[in-house]
């Protein structure tokens, strides 16, 4: 009887960590296609930011281009006042080029957090200097059919500006449907909230991004993405520092 | 049984003494340590509103705990007009305060940049006196940056080097203009100079879109004991829910509530050693009562009441402790008053307590008639009540067993 019962305590021992070894292995998985959607080889697109705040409405246009997780480039074309600002993000550290004082500036980490101009999302975001991939461990919370949502809490090591990061993505296209951001001691900081999934070439994206913060109510930022394009040729000039000056015009 | 209690006194010489001396030296430390506290929690308070708190300021609810351009005061005109008419407020000064990044060509550092209105911002805090090179604002100094030590250290400038500046404006527009350092000042306070620059208004006002608008409003009274009632009149004028009224009480909270923590702990040690003093009067008051039974006893037969008895301990210490005190006041206060006008210097002390306010070398006393008096009132007090457990252990003795008491 006892060795029937070990048997089956054993049985169970190994059923349990499979289970939680391909548990473990599926939200990983998710997550990098996830990310591959966002990335691609590389993408460039034009963007239209909408930020509302203070009963007032601000919109700006910008040009983005990038190369895998490591390299990419912005610049603003719209208001006139701002145009030809430009942002290059190199191996996680950020650069902006701004023509008003012909000054080339290097954005410091602590101002990682930072909003990215006046909006809701942050100088880290552009950078995308913290990974999703790399630098958090997935856990899947839940499964609704074909919606998942997953937990990400930060790598032991990671430098990462976020405690926990909570996503639910539809397993139809690999998008994320809705993040929610949380700081360190737990607190909601933010939600992204995605629409309007678009198939472009190999790859699913949301060409309409809302981002509230938690805290400021009555103001949002919308993102909406067009002229997307995964894969293609992008100059490598794009991804240098005289690039900021130069496509600056 | 005033004379009886005098020549108790000059009989017994022994405990006589030693209550003068245990009154004398308790009476003058328990001085000279409220004194000593007071007053450096005085000077850290004093040299914290000196440096940029005001006593009173006037905010956006909201600005503080979350901060950002939608808690911008939008109206200041309005309001400032108001505070001219209210009692008590001395000079107030308006400061748009924004986090932004400043950029050297070698380095970069986020800092609190602050347009002020330079001649006003010279009454209400230090940073004027605080120069150390170079040259303080001027409501047409321009793009003149005036700039904290530490932060010129982080940034590796030196005067006249320039500086990019990048932030967002009062609209959330994109802000970026390029400073010229005019000027370093030197607080001593540690955070303050390390993360803060000036600008004057005007000038800023036109690169971030602020006119009329403030950060916070921030108040000068003519005496700093009346915040309260000043607060209040304002909060009347004013009449408007969005706005905070805050005294240094609340926007110094957590130097305030140090301080709280420090007399705390520095009025129980001193509890602690004024116990012991209590003690040791009351248990040789004890001692020598204990040997004057059976004269209490005779007293008691021919006709002295208990209250009589009462009477003569009462009369006896409080010759005792008067004689002491007498002694111990002037020179205490002499202490307290000398030490206030030439305060200790402990070379070093600043640097080593900066992270608490503590911006000079000085320890200076606070000299308060008021506040001696009430030490001396403790001293009195726990001298009187010393005779209560002596008098209760002559009263357990009918008068015959007194008389036989050996």
């Amino acid at each position: 009887m006892n060795r029937i019962f070990l048997v089956l305590v054993f049985l169970l021992s190994i059923n349990l960590y499979a289970n939680e070894m391909a548990e473990g292995l599926r939200a990983e998985d998710i997550i990098k296609k996830l990310d591959e959607n966002m990335r691609g080889e590389n993408i460039s697109m034009t963007l239209s930011m909408k930020i509302v705040s203070q009963g007032h409405t601000r919109t700006m246009k910008m040009q983005s281009f990038s190369q895998g997780t490591k390299k990419s480039f912005t610049k603003i074309l719209y208001p006139p006042k701002d145009r030809g600002i430009t942002f290059l993000s190199l191996d996680n550290q950020m650069w902006q080029y701004i023509p008003k004082i012909e000054r080339t500036i290097k954005i410091p980490p602590s101002m990682m957090l930072q909003n990215w101009m006046g909006s809701d999302i942050t100088n880290d975001d552009m950078v995308k200097q913290s990974s999703i991939v790399e630098d958090y461990n997935p856990k899947i919370l839940e499964t609704k059919g074909r919606l998942v949502t997953i937990e990400l809490l930060p790598k032991e090591e990671a430098a990462v500006v976020w405690g926990k990061i909570i996503i639910n993505i539809d397993l139809d296209t690999y998008t994320s449907q809705k993040d929610v951001f949380y700081d360190e001691d737990g607190k909601e900081v933010r939600v992204f909230i995605y629409d309007k999934v678009q198939k472009i070439g190999n790859y699913y994206i949301p060409t309409l991004w809302r981002i509230e913060s938690s805290e400021k109510k009555n103001r949002y930022t919308e993102i909406l993405l067009e002229d997307v394009k995964y894969d293609t040729e992008i100059s490598d000039a794009y991804f240098k520092k005289s690039a900021l000056k130069r496509f600056s015009r | 049984m005033f004379s009886l209690a005098l020549k108790n006194i000059l009989f017994y010489k022994g405990r006589s003494i030693t209550t003068v001396l245990l009154t004398f030296v308790s009476a003058m430390l328990f001085v000279v340590y409220v004194s000593m506290m007071d007053g450096s929690h005085k000077s850290m308070l004093e040299n914290s509103l000196k440096i940029y708190t005001g006593a009173i300021e006037i905010y956006k609810k909201e600005y503080r705990d979350v901060g950002g351009n939608e808690y911008l005061i939008k109206d200041v005109e309005k309001i400032t007009k108001k505070l001219e008419l209210i009692n008590g407020v001395k000079s107030y000064t308006t400061r748009y305060e924004t986090y932004g990044l400043l950029s050297s060509k070698e380095n970069s550092s986020a800092s609190m940049i602050a347009g002020v209105e330079a001649l006003k911002e010279s009454e209400h805090s230090s940073i004027q006196k605080a120069l150390v090179s170079g040259k303080y604002l001027s409501d047409l100094s321009g793009n003149c940056l005036y700039m904290g030590d530490g932060l010129v250290k982080k940034l590796k400038i030196s005067l006249n080097d320039e500086l990019a500046f990048v932030g967002a404006a009062s609209d959330d527009s994109f802000a970026a203009d390029i400073f010229k350092l005019c000027g370093i000042f030197k607080t001593g306070s540690f955070g303050f100079d390390s993360t803060s620059s000036f600008v004057s208004r005007d000038y800023f006002d036109a690169l971030m879109y602020a006119d009329n608008k403030a950060s916070y409003i921030n108040i000068k009274v003519d005496n700093l004991e009346d915040v309260e009632r000043i607060k209040a009149d304002i909060q009347k004028a004013l009449n408007d829910d969005t706005l905070e009224v805050l005294t240094w009480k609340t926007l110094m909270k957590t130097m305030v509530d140090a301080m709280e923590v420090d007399s705390i702990f520095g009025y129980i040690s001193l509890a602690l050693f004024l116990i012991v003093i209590f003690f040791v009067i009351m248990i040789y008051g004890f001692v020598n009562i204990s040997s004057r039974i059976k004269e209490f006893g005779v007293l008691e037969s021919i006709g002295l009441s208990n209250t009589n008895i009462l009477k003569l301990l009462f009369y006896e210490i409080f010759i005792l402790t008067s004689l002491a005190i007498l002694i111990a006041t002037p020179i205490a206060a002499s202490i307290t008053y000398y030490y206030t006008q030439n305060p200790i210097i402990i070379e070093g002390i600043s640097e080593m307590y900066k992270d608490y306010g503590i911006v000079s070398d000085e320890i200076p006393f606070d000299f308060n008639p008021f506040t001696i008096i009430w030490n001396i009132g403790v001293i009195y007090l726990l001298n009187l009540i010393s005779i209560i457990y002596p008098y209760l252990y002559i009263k357990s003795f009918s008068p015959i067993e007194a008389s036989h008491h050996v």
